[in-house]
Formats: C-alpha cells, sequence, structure tokens
C-alpha cells in the first residue's frame, strides 16, 4: 500500500551502531532492497565495512546516498569525502565498502538489486523483523522469529547465527553453542565475526564455546 | 576494459534537463553512475511552486520510493496531500496517482523505482529525455547525438520515432521529421491521434505531406 514516512521515524537503534530504518520492509517494496542508517553522533560506522558476495549478501549492486549530514566512505581501500547530496555506487559485489559520519545525524539511503535478475530481498533482511526485538531486549520474541524463518531455510547460516545470537544473549546456552557451531560449520566466515561479536559474551566463557567457534559438530553434545 | 568497481557524484553535479512548462527539471543519476539493477533519478524544482515529480501513474507496473533530499514538497498521494519536508519518503504502489510540488526553492527529489518480479529493464525514454533536454539547454547538437544513440538502442520502438520526429520539427527539419513521424505511424498507428494535437508540429501540420 502507498504511504509515506520520515527516514528518523522509521530509524530503531541497533546496539552502539547507527540507527537501522527498514524502509524496503516499511513499505513492503518487492522489487528493489532499500534501507537507511542514521548516525546520531560524528564518528559512528554509519556502513559497516563489508562486501556483497558473503551468505547474508544479496551480491547487489549498491547505490549509496548521504541524504544527511556528512560521512567519508573508504571503498576498495579509496577514502572518499561525502557532504550531504553524494551518490557512492559500489557496483562490483566484491568491493569492500564502508562509511563513517563525520556528523551527528549524518543518514545514508542504499538501494540495491542484481543486475540481470528479479529482486529478493537478501538472507540478512529477513530477520530484520526478529532484529527488532534485539533493540528491546525481547529475546524470546526474537528467537520465536527466528525459528519461523529457520521452517523455510533450516541450513541458512546467517539465520543460524543470528539465533544463536538472540539465544546467547537470552541465556539459553546450550542451543546458542549449537546454533553457532553449525553456522560456522555452514559459513567459515562467521568464526571471525563470532569471535568479536559482543552478543556472545554471555557464553564466550564456556568451556564449549571454543569448538563451536572451530565449527564442531556436536560442541554442546547434542550435535544439533 | 574493466568497469571500476564503484563511481562517485554529486547532486550538484548532475546534468539538469528541463522537463515540461511546469519547471520540473530531470538530474539523470541512473545513467550517470551506470546502474543497471533499478531506476533512480533526481529531480529539481529551481522555484517554489514548481513541479518536482510529474503526476502521474507507472502504467508499466513499478514501484517508487521518493526521498525529499533537499527542501520541502507537497506530494498528492492517491487523494492525500502530504506536507514533505527533507528526510521524507514517500512510496507509490503502481496504480496510485502521485505528483509533488516543490514549497522551497531548490527542491530535490530522489526516485528509486522498478518492476516487482522481473529483473529490471531500463527506461527507453531516457534517452529520449536527454536529448529533449538538452535542445532545451540550447545544445542542439548534444541533443542530437542523444536521439541518434537512444534510436540505435530501440530502432523499432515507435516512441522513439515519434519524439525524433519531434526534435527535428522542433529544429526546423522538415523532411527528417516527417520521415520519423510517418515511421512511427508504421510502428504504431496511434502516433498518428498524437501527431495531430501535437503542438511540436504545429508548423509541419498545412504541410501536404504531413502524415498526420
Amino acid at each position: 500500500m502507498s504511504g509515506t514516512a520520515k527516514i528518523t521515524d522509521l530509524a530503531i537503534p541497533l546496539g552502539s551502531g547507527p540507527r537501522w530504518a527498514m524502509v524496503r520492509a516499511h513499505f513492503g517494496i518487492g522489487a528493489f532492497g532499500v534501507n537507511a542508517y542514521v548516525a546520531d553522533e560524528p564518528g559512528v560506522a554509519v556502513i559497516g565495512e563489508h562486501d556483497e558476495l558473503g551468505n547474508l549478501s544479496g551480491r547487489h549492486e549498491e547505490l549509496y546516498f548521504v541524504s544527511a549530514g556528512h560521512a567519508t566512505f573508504t571503498v576498495e581501500g579509496d577514502e572518499i569525502d561525502a557532504p550531504a547530496g553524494t551518490f557512492v555506487f559500489v557496483r562490483d559485489p566484491a568491493a569492500k565498502r564502508g562509511a563513517i559520519a563525520t556528523e551527528a545525524g549524518t543518514t545514508i539511503v542504499i538501494a540495491g538489486g542484481k543486475p540481470g535478475e528479479a529482486f529478493t530481498p537478501s538472507a540478512w533482511e529477513r530477520s530484520a523483523p526478529a532484529l527488532n526485538y534485539f533493540a528491546t531486549q525481547d529475546y524470546d520474541k526474537a528467537i520465536e522469529e527466528f525459528e519461523r524463518l529457520r521452517a523455510e531455510a533450516p541450513d541458512d547460516p546467517g539465520l543460524l547465527y543470528n539465533l544463536a545470537c538472540a539465544e546467547s544473549l537470552g541465556g539459553r546456552t546450550a542451543d546458542a553453542l549449537a546454533h553457532l557451531s553449525r553456522a560456522v560449520e555452514l559459513d567459515p566466515d562467521f568464526r571471525r565475526l563470532a569471535e568479536k561479536d559482543s552478543d556472545f559474551d554471555p557464553i564466550r566463557s564456556e568451556p564449549e564455546f571454543a569448538s563451536a567457534v572451530a565449527g564442531e559438530p556436536g560442541a554442546d553434545g547434542s550435535g544439533a | 576494459m574493466t568497469e571500476k568497481a564503484y563511481e562517485v557524484a554529486h547532486l550538484d553535479e548532475l546534468d539538469r534537463f528541463p522537463v515540461d512548462e511546469e519547471g520540473l527539471v530531470w538530474r539523470p543519476v541512473r545513467r550517470r553512475l551506470g546502474i543497471r539493477a533499478f531506476g533512480t533519478n533526481a529531480y529539481t524544482a529551481e522555484k517554489a511552486g514548481d513541479r518536482v515529480v510529474e503526476e502521474h501513474l507507472e502504467r508499466d507496473g513499478h514501484e517508487e520510493l521518493y526521498l525529499v533530499a533537499n527542501g520541502r514538497a507537497t506530494f498528492t498521494l492517491g487523494d492525500d496531500e502530504i506536507d514533505a519536508p527533507e528526510g521524507t519518503l514517500v512510496y507509490a504502489t503502481p496504480g496510485t496517482k502521485r505528483g509533488a510540488v516543490a514549497v522551497e526553492p531548490e527542491t530535490t527529489i530522489v526516485a528509486f523505482g522498478a518492476k516487482p518480479g522481473v529483473p529490471h529493464e531500463i527506461s527507453g525514454w531516457e534517452g529520449i529525455f536527454v536529448a529533449h533536454g538538452h535542445l532545451k539547454n540550447g545544445e542542439e547538437e548534444q541533443g542530437r547525438q542523444a536521439m541518434a544513440a537512444a534510436l540505435a538502442e530501440r530502432p523499432n520502438d515507435w516512441q522513439g520515432q515519434y519524439n525524433a520526429a519531434c526534435f527535428e520539427s522542433l529544429t526546423g527539419n522538415k523532411e527528417a521529421a516527417i520521415a520519423h513521424l510517418q515511421r512511427a505511424i508504421e510502428l504504431d498507428p496511434k502516433a498518428r491521434e498524437f501527431a495531430e494535437k501535437d503542438s511540436d508540429f504545429d508548423w509541419l501540420r498545412a504541410d501536404s505531406e504531413f502524415p498526420a
């Protein structure tokens, strides 16, 4: 249904990072990807460094538009000064890109899609409704939402990783270890992420954490 | 030759192509950056009261999202009127009539669009708009080159031939105008109905060779 919204009203907190406005999901847009991030303070990584090759990514070409504030982009090692009104288009999914806000209120709108293919939402974005519950620390509801998605895609490593995050924060240690182990087994890139991810602080001192991050099946003894 | 991994442009660097008599100015983004997966363009109204989004439906099934990047606009969305300051998003389904008028000078709107469920196809109107935009800016030769490129991409598209006829008529080239219009009518007879009422052909209409 047609509608209207202000980016700042849609943006929800994401831990210590930027606020995230789930624009595509809010309007139910099916033809292209679109989201926005708002940095309330300078120095915030308003676009976290990433490429579009990982399992969670859609291998999209991406257009970043600085709609407010000022940011410094880094793309393929090149530093780009990006005041409000700047478009940065990254056509190569393999290009590493990220941006740091240099002013409070810096807002970046991102649109994406894969040339020559009908748009489908990236796996990470399907997790958006569940990730919403992280902001309110309602981890049971987040787990419920991830489990619903997992029924459709049982071996999606991104979903399993996010599920493990929610379980770790929600005190479900054994489940968190099992699902983290499975995520790393399916995509070893999650090992590096898990080592630094504060969502796993509650379970990091568990004896089985090291083997879970190593992606060893049965890290919790269940073989799940 | 390999393509660059990325491109950068600022709104201030984009071309300005006048579109209509209501002040709408098209600022090509997709063409400038080489985006292929979805459509995106900016539109600027230089003065308050100028049009910044043409009133229209998306008959080809595109979903469209508009972002007020600078200034302030009043949108019409279906039967609703919406005050849209900077940072406002307006989403329109294909069947919803939409349009916007600037409330402040230099109001700029960035639009994103594509059709769900199918790979994105680059709209044929872009090349035509570039050609006519150059002409309105007094850059006839650049316009002619843009029109030739647009026709080369879609030689059997009646709208392209029709717009080439308009271009030639507006630049006083009778024979070329008539040839393109005849080709447009061959491709789709409804070109004749458009030509009968189109003021671009007023000076040619009385000519015995004029096909409409």
